[in-house]
């Protein structure tokens, strides 16, 4: 399925990605993005889904073919451009969450961009009213559950307000209440999403749309019901049906 | 319990006293840094036989107890580290040190019985207010006093991720070795065969966390410092401090004199 | 091995403050040097690693007990000496304020004691010339051992010498040595080894991680040697001195001292010998409060009976004042709620 032109915020053609030349990681995506868009990227362990995570942030610049976001070319001229627009919740919430209490945490980098005192401090407080933890503004960052923990991680990232989530295996360690609570504050967020996730049926809950990728290639791009119900197709790339899927056909 | 989880707890406990919503964990950690600093300086600075002075510096320790409703079983609990090489420190005065310098009742008191004496409430004093310092005032605070007084931010931002991830870090000890103790049950210590694999693999896992905390600082704009919220200092931020530190400087110089 | 803020004089911590501070100004110089964003996350990773590995117990082969792996050795081995040093700084001043481990007078010290012996000379004039040629599992046993062993001689040496120098014990200088160098001596063993084990395993895993290897020495700029480089090369030499000496003090405990009358007490107390009379002297001369020695007297201040009587007194009124105030105080606090 491919989304149309206006309003795109991630432009991806013919990207190729290598950490060392002999082994090409990422072969020859192509991939456009709208505001409001909610992306799954599925597939098996290794195939390349954080590398092209971790491409789409800027981390690695030296990719071969043209990525765009909000309309700014990914070169390490333009990083602290990208990084305004783009926010990456890591899959360990205790990597993510570097401060000992969340306020700072989640104040990081609004106060980074140079925001004033007045504009970090409203910033937190919609980013924490947004995932609906603002009782836990003051706690210490190491006394938190799991579940508040990633909740927490996402808001560090809603402060600031940038037009492009991207996350690293969300629903990884949350208890099915957690989880349950987590589809629905992401379902809330109306930037786009980019999620990876092994949980499919977390996928087929928050995303319209999938990406399954094996072997460096998009091997299907398309809605997430069709994909995510196509027994063969996610077999033949080491994936299994969604426990849902059973119910929904 | 395993003393790493009687660390965890103790980091807990400390946590919940920063926490609490009294009126010396909300002074500017600056001006608490600095009187503690002070005290423990005035308090060893005392000559090795000057009890009965010394006895009085009891009164900041007293007082951040019992106004700071800390816990003095807690404090004294502290003393288990640094007590062994004071003791061994001390303990030898009186065989060496046999001058008579006290009488009471017609006992005679031997200097080194003394010097013991004020080498044990030094020991004390500056541990309990250490104690009262961390229990009213977070890291973080401390951090931001010491970025105050110019220490370069390389070492206060380690400091703020040491504090951090020792946490994380200690809990993933206590794991490690609860999984090692189920399979080794009969061994108090990891065995030497383990100790490179063990260790190594944990150092290696630390590593890879490294380079995530940089990514997550890096694409939140990070450029090598870290911005702290400011503190606003109120009249007691100064008052506090500079009374004891008078009160102090009183003890060492005039109440010396009469005592 | 940490010092308790009890056992040094004021001017003995000011000291070791400044030096400390001097060996870290000279670190954080380098460190930013580097240029390396990278390393600021790393070492406040790394140093909460070291931390909660000393939580680990080690068993030690044909003994009952356990031991503990070696910071300083480790990550300057991993770092290198300058984010070394910064880190195990942190490391410090958290165990301190978090475990009483050492406390905030005694800080300097420790520092110097534990970070500075381990960093500088474990790494600078051990690890690397040894890993000049490229590290193996033989070398990397070489120079943990080496490493951990001399740099907790130093590190003990130095813990005696600050106790003497504060003028704390009556405990002749070369019984207090003839204890401290032993007991280290055998625990750096240990620590070494332990160290050794997980950096080989670092080897054989990722030897890209292992710092100084295969590194010649840093070129320095002819006849420019820079004043803080004069400093810390002087404080190298003069570490090195120091654990010279405590060698030979921990190999030949002074015989004399060691007799029964020195126990009993009927020998002078210059037992403690010239070091202490030079300390004091030193002390004299540099202390902030310099009036407080009794010098020739023989009344020691403050330390008659009624004196002490009187101290417990104001004491006594503190204890009930302080209840009163938290009393009323909590009182108003009641009132206002209500």
């Amino acid at each position: 399925m491919q989304t149309g032109i206006s309003g795109e915020i991630l432009k991806i053609e013919n990207l190729s990605f290598s950490y060392e030349k002999t082994q090409q990681v990422l072969k020859d995506i192509n991939l456009t993005a709208v505001d409001g868009e909610s992306i799954g990227i599925i597939g098996a362990n290794g195939i390349g889904k954080t590398t092209l995570m971790k491409l789409l942030v800027g981390l690695y610049t030296d990719y071969q073919g043209t990525l765009e976001v909000a309309g700014h070319q990914v070169n390490k001229k333009n990083l602290a451009h990208i990084r305004e627009h783009i926010g990456y919740v890591f899959q360990d919430s205790d990597s993510q969450l570097f401060l000992s209490t969340i306020e700072d945490d989640v104040a990081f980098g609004p106060r980074n961009y140079g925001l004033s005192e007045e504009e970090v401090e409203k910033r937190v407080t919609e980013a924490l009213e947004k995932v609906h933890i603002s009782e836990l503004r003051n706690k210490q960052t190491y006394k938190l559950s799991g579940g508040e923990k990633k909740l927490a991680s996402i808001a560090t990232i809603l402060s600031m307000k940038p037009d492009i989530i991207i996350m690293d295996e969300p629903s990884i360690a949350l208890d099915p209440r957690n989880r349950r609570n987590l589809i629905k504050i992401l379902n809330e967020i109306d930037s786009l999403k980019i999620i990876t996730s092994h949980d499919l049926d977390f996928i087929l809950d928050t995303c319209e749309r999938c990406l399954l990728l094996d072997e460096g290639r998009i091997i299907a791009d398309g809605g997430s019901r069709e994909i995510l119900m196509d027994k063969e197709l996610l077999e033949a790339h080491g994936l299994e049906l969604p426990l849902s899927a059973g119910r929904m056909s | 319990m395993s003393s790493i989880e009687k660390n965890i707890r103790e980091l807990d406990k400390l946590q919940n006293l920063q926490q609490r919503s009294h009126w010396m964990n909300s002074l500017h950690p600056l001006g608490k840094l600095l009187l503690s600093i002070f005290y423990i300086f005035v308090t060893v600075s005392f000559d090795k036989y000057s009890l009965a002075p010394l006895i009085v510096m009891a009164i900041y320790p007293l007082f951040g107890f019992i106004v700071g409703e800390l816990s003095f079983k807690e404090g004294i609990y502290r003393m288990r580290l640094i007590l062994p090489l004071v003791i061994f420190v001390g303990i030898f005065n009186p065989f060496f040190d046999k001058r008579i310098i006290l009488e009471v009742a017609g006992i005679g008191i031997s200097g080194g019985v003394i010097s013991m004496l004020t080498l044990m409430l030094k020991g004390f004093y500056s541990v309990l207010s250490a104690y009262i310092l961390i229990a009213t005032t977070s890291i973080d605070d401390i951090c931001y006093a010491l970025r105050i007084l110019r220490v370069p931010k390389q070492i206060v931002i380690v400091i703020m991720l040491i504090y951090r991830y020792f946490g994380v870090m200690a809990a993933e000890a206590d794991r490690i070795t609860t999984a090692y103790k189920l399979r080794a049950p009969k061994q108090n210590g990891i065995h030497y065969k383990a100790w490179g694999t063990l260790v190594g693999q944990w150092l290696l896992r630390s590593m890879d966390r490294a380079e995530d905390v940089y990514e997550s600082m890096l694409l939140r704009g990070f450029t090598g410092d870290f911005s702290m919220r400011k503190h606003k200092t109120a009249a007691t931020d100064i008052l506090y401090p500079a009374i004891w530190g008078l009160i102090f400087l009183v003890i060492r110089f005039f109440l010396i004199k009469i005592l | 091995m940490h010092m308790a803020d009890a056992l040094v004089a004021p001017a003995v911590a000011g000291t070791m403050y400044v030096l400390s501070a001097g060996a870290a100004s000279v670190s954080v110089k380098k460190v930013r040097e580097e240029n390396d964003p990278k390393k600021i996350p790393v070492m406040g990773v790394m140093g909460a690693f070291v931390f909660a590995t000393q939580m680990l117990n080690f068993t030690i082969p044909g003994t009952g007990s356990s031991g503990h792996l070696c910071g300083g050795m480790m990550l300057s081995a991993m770092l290198g000496p300058y984010a070394g040093f910064l880190t195990m700084i942190g490391v410090l001043l958290v165990q301190c304020l978090l475990f009483a481990d050492g406390g905030l007078l005694a800080l300097g010290c420790n520092i110097w004691n534990m970070a500075f012996y381990g960093c500088f000379v474990g790494a600078l004039l051990i690890w690397r010339p040894i890993m000049k040629k490229g590290a193996s599992r033989v070398k990397i046993l070489l120079a943990s051992i080496l490493g951990c062993v001399l740099t907790l001689q130093m590190g003990a040496f130095s813990v005696s010498l600050e106790t003497m120098i504060s003028g704390i014990t009556e405990l002749p200088f070369s019984v207090f040595v003839a204890t401290m160098q032993p007991i280290h001596l055998a625990i750096g063993f240990v620590e070494g080894l332990i160290t050794a084990a997980v950096l080989i395993f670092v080897h054989e895993a990722r030897p890209e991680l292992l710092w100084g290897v295969g590194q010649s020495e840093t070129p320095v700029k002819e006849g420019k040697l820079s004043f803080k480089n004069t400093i810390v090369v002087i404080a190298i030499l003069a570490a090195l001195a120091g654990g010279i000496v405590s060698l030979f003090a921990s190999a030949f405990p002074d015989g004399l001292e060691w007799s029964m009358e020195q126990v009993a007490g009927t020998a002078e107390l210059e037992a403690a010998g010239g070091a202490y009379d030079t300390a004091t002297a030193i002390q004299d001369a540099t202390s902030l409060l310099p009036d407080y020695a009794f010098k020739n007297s023989e009344s020691a201040v403050g330390t008659s009976f009624s004196g002490i009587v009187g101290a417990l007194v104001v004491v006594a009124i503190t204890v009930g004042a302080c209840y009163a105030f938290r009393f009323f105080k909590s009182k108003k606090k009641e009132e206002q709620v209500a």
